[in-house]
């Protein structure tokens, strides 16, 4: 579970290759017209969509279920909570707690379209690694430079913290380990007990975290790395003919889910 | 013929972290031809890593009489820069090289800093790929690789800009013999090819790779000359915090026990040599 | 507290790690045998599973097939999680998990932490770094970090020693240290082997195994591919040089001098004795 971040599932399908920042892109607009669109047949057609982009990515259905999973109980505190609180005339209560039939549709509504979002983010965060999503949302945020802010340069930091991602979750293992060899406990007490007895693990970890930093800035300074200039890529990103397709179906989406 | 011009030439260097405290380096004086394999010894604190971090020109010195490296003056922000460029330095801890989230994508990091062209990027780091063995790793994210092969591949990153020199600050410390063989065998090969190394190291096995050897203490140069002439004089080993090769502490036992070898041996092969020369010397 | 050493019994051990899609083994079968007060290496490339081995004797890993018994308890036993406790096992680049604003302080860690009097604290620290050649008045109150990068090692060492463990298990413990450091550090170990601790040293370092241990387990891959006493017959330990570690010096150097193996001196000292 650990080694992959952002459920990044590498493959070679349609929807791998088109270039991220449509990709990015199309997924915004998308979620922002299931937002503004209401009502089950406009959702449906945002589902389809959602739907057949998941088969045509060829991820498997127990990497999608895991994504999805931790959803689920948003989900179904989501149509809980809408049930009991929505609007509407009751026909079914229970105590102090009341359904109506209106609150049982909303419910419904809500989790469903809260289903369709992840799924539809998910086709992102599936398809793209996550140097191809930093990428893109570099170049789509360029217009922020002109506000002085450094957007390559946090593109580089945010590619390089995630490349650390693994590296972090094995060394903390690695300490705890260590630790408990020396009697730590790190399972017994209340929270503030618990969080005394992970400072034989924060401070190595955040101790480890600058002496790496330092290393690195030297290591990249010695391959001529100096903030601020432009760097071409070894893997620049190429908007190709099948993203305008991408985009033209997105459009064909909304209007879709404006007709029915 | 005229006389060689040193591509590294080092006079009355000096280097103070920052505020008060010992400077790490204290009047280093230094000659290195081109096409030396020149390695540094020296204890923990002698100022070893310190001078590897200026050769590269990426610090400050604090003062010096004469700093050239490749030709660009380390005293000077654009000499250093220069030398950057120029100098590859690699360090101890592998993991904390890469900053690529592929092999292929590390390897490529220096020729994206100098905005090369995306062809001449590619076609350079096939190269550097197949040259140390990481064609196979290409894809390979770097949390997943082994030591060596980290250190391979930290490696082919430094050498994919084209450089005069490399500057090595104890790339094998933390590997295993398999990984310290293969970073050896890239490194040798890369001098054989003639670029012109600065090795630093605490094992003293591989100081017999150098074509000389400079021993670093309190930060000035103490020592120049062959491994067998360091090895030698135990008393500046003692000294100066080194080890001794095993077959060194063999005939250095053998001296203390009234049973001196003629010439001080660095491996096993050279010390059965001496020994036999011994007895031969001895049954005249 | 008891003394005297502890027997560590391994039986078809084997172990995966939980990772990514699919688990990742890292040991399979494993045979593995010290004795009480024995010194075992524990030979192998980065990778063959040195350090899993250690820490699932240690109790830190369960293992997925076979089991560990430690003296005469099994898994199972009552009692069996106290001897886990008393095995005391240094990770690789101990001084990574320095904590503690003082010496003393980290050392103390352990001690406190199995529930010790403030009293016998005090005397288990002031042992323990007196033992690895630190000065508990003048390294005690200093902060780890000012100590030196061989200091820090023992400093660490002295964290695990406090807890008076009867057997330790060390994970390249010479790694990333210069040559005094290297002896200071020798020294510290040959003095606990004077006094009978047992130890297992998993090392890539042969000529530290030779030096300080008996026997030899070789680990490749996962697997126990050779054991015993080390291999002085015609072998001459050649099977180290198939799994990419080098011959013992000593061993080596007495092979080609066509000496008898059985009779490999086990230090330079030693050796130059023989040969003068």
């Amino acid at each position: 579970m650990r080694a992959t971040v952002a459920q990044y599932y590498p493959g070679i399908s349609l929807v791998h290759r088109f270039d991220p920042r449509c990709k990015v892109v199309a997924v915004a607009v998308l979620v922002v017209a299931l937002f503004v669109r209401d009502g089950f047949a406009a959702l449906a057609v945002f589902a389809a969509v959602g739907v057949a982009g998941l088969a045509l990515s060829r991820v498997p259905l127990a990497w999608v279920w895991r994504a999805l999973r931790p959803v689920l109980w948003l989900m179904a505190l989501t149509f809980v909570l809408q049930a009991l609180f929505g609007p509407g005339d009751e026909f079914w209560s229970v105590g102090p707690l009341h359904v109506s039939r209106r609150g049982l549709e909303q419910a419904a509504f809500l989790s469903v379209r809260l289903i369709v979002i992840v799924v539809i983010g998910s086709l992102l965060t599936f398809t793209t690694s996550p140097i191809a999503l930093t990428d893109a949302l570099a170049w789509l945020g360029r217009p922020l430079r002109r506000l002085r802010v450094p957007t390559e340069e946090l593109a580089l930091m945010a590619t390089i913290a995630l490349r650390f991602i693994p590296t972090l979750f094995e060394e903390t293992d690695t300490i705890m380990r260590a630790q408990r060899a020396r009697g730590a406990d790190f399972s017994r007490g209340g929270p503030v007990r618990r969080a005394r007895a992970l400072l034989p693990v924060l401070v190595p970890l955040f101790v480890m975290s600058f002496r790496r930093a330092d290393d690195l800035a030297l290591a990249m300074e010695a391959r001529c790395y100096t903030p601020g200039v432009a760097r071409t890529r070894l893997h620049p990103m190429q908007a190709r003919p099948r993203d305008a397709l991408l985009l033209l179906l997105v459009a064909a989406t909304i209007v879709a889910a404006m007709l029915v | 013929m005229g006389v060689a011009i040193p591509l590294i030439r080092l006079r009355g260097l000096r280097y103070r972290y920052g505020g008060a405290g010992a400077d790490a380096l204290d009047g280093l004086d230094l000659d290195v031809e081109a096409g030396e394999f020149l390695v540094v010894v020296g204890r923990n604190g002698s100022g070893k890593s310190t001078l590897a971090r200026l050769l590269g020109g990426l610090d400050r010195p604090t003062a010096a009489g004469e700093a050239i490296v490749a030709g660009h003056d380390i005293t000077t922000p654009d000499g250093r820069l220069a030398a950057r460029r120029d100098v590859g330095v690699l360090f101890q801890n592998p993991e904390n090289q890469l900053v690529g989230a592929t092999v292929e994508e590390d390897v490529a990091f220096g020729l994206e800093n100098l905005a090369l062209p995306q062809r001449e990027i590619r076609d350079r780091v096939d190269g550097m790929l197949t040259a140390f063995g990481l064609d196979d790793l290409r894809t390979r994210q770097p949390h997943l690789l082994s030591g060596g092969q980290k250190q391979r591949t930290a490696l082919a990153g430094v050498l994919a800009i084209p450089r005069l020199a490399l500057v090595l600050d104890e790339p094998t410390a933390m590997l295993d013999p398999a990984g310290r063989r293969d970073v050896l065998a890239a490194v040798s090969g890369q001098w054989r090819d003639g670029l012109t190394i600065v090795y630093v190291t605490q094992e003293m096995d591989e100081v017999a790779l150098g074509t000389r050897v400079l021993a670093v203490d309190a930060g000035r140069a103490i020592f120049s000359g062959t491994p067998a002439e360091l090895f030698g004089d135990t008393a500046a080993v003692e000294r100066l915090g080194l080890g001794l090769p095993p077959a060194a502490e063999v005939a250095v036992a053998l001296a203390e026990l009234g049973r001196p070898l003629r010439n001080v041996p660095l491996s096993a092969a050279e010390l059965v040599g001496e020994l036999s020369d011994a007895q031969a010397g001895d049954a005249r | 507290m008891t003394s005297g050493g502890l027997e560590v019994v391994c039986e078809r051990v084997s172990f995966a790690y939980e990772e990514g899609r699919q688990p990742v083994p890292a040991l399979a079968d494993v045979d593995f045998r010290v004795g009480a007060g024995e010194r075992v290496a524990l030979l192998g490339p980065t990778g063959s599973g040195k350090s899993t081995l250690l820490q699932v004797v240690r109790g830190l890993l369960r293992p997925d097939g076979g089991s560990v018994r430690l003296g005469d308890l099994a898994p199972d036993d009552t009692g069996y999680g106290e001897l886990q406790r008393q095995i005391g096992l240094v990770f690789q680049q101990p001084e990574l998990q320095l904590f503690a604003a003082t010496a003393r302080d980290d050392v103390a860690y352990g001690p406190r932490q199995l529930g010790w009097s403030e009293e016998d604290v005090e005397t288990a620290t002031a042992e323990a770094l007196a033992t690895v050649g630190l000065d508990p008045a003048e390294h005690g109150p200093r902060h780890p970090y000012s100590l030196s990068g061989g200091e820090q090692r023992r400093l660490a060492l002295a964290g695990v020693l406090a807890m008076r463990p009867r057997v330790l298990l060390l994970d390249e413990p010479f790694v990333s240290l210069d040559p005094p450091a290297r002896r200071d550090l020798s020294q510290v170990l040959h003095s606990l082997m004077a006094r009978g601790m047992g130890l297992v040293l998993a090392t890539h370092d042969v000529d530290r195994a030779w030096a300080l241990c008996d026997r030899r387990v070789v680990l490749a891959a996962g697997r126990v591919v050779a054991a015993g006493t080390w291999d002085l017959g015609s072998g001459g330990e050649r099977v180290l040089g198939e799994y990419g570690l080098e011959v013992p010096f000593l061993v080596d150097l007495w092979s080609r001098l066509g000496r008898p193996l059985a009779t490999t001196p086990r230090s330079a000292r030693e050796a130059a004795e023989m040969l003068a």
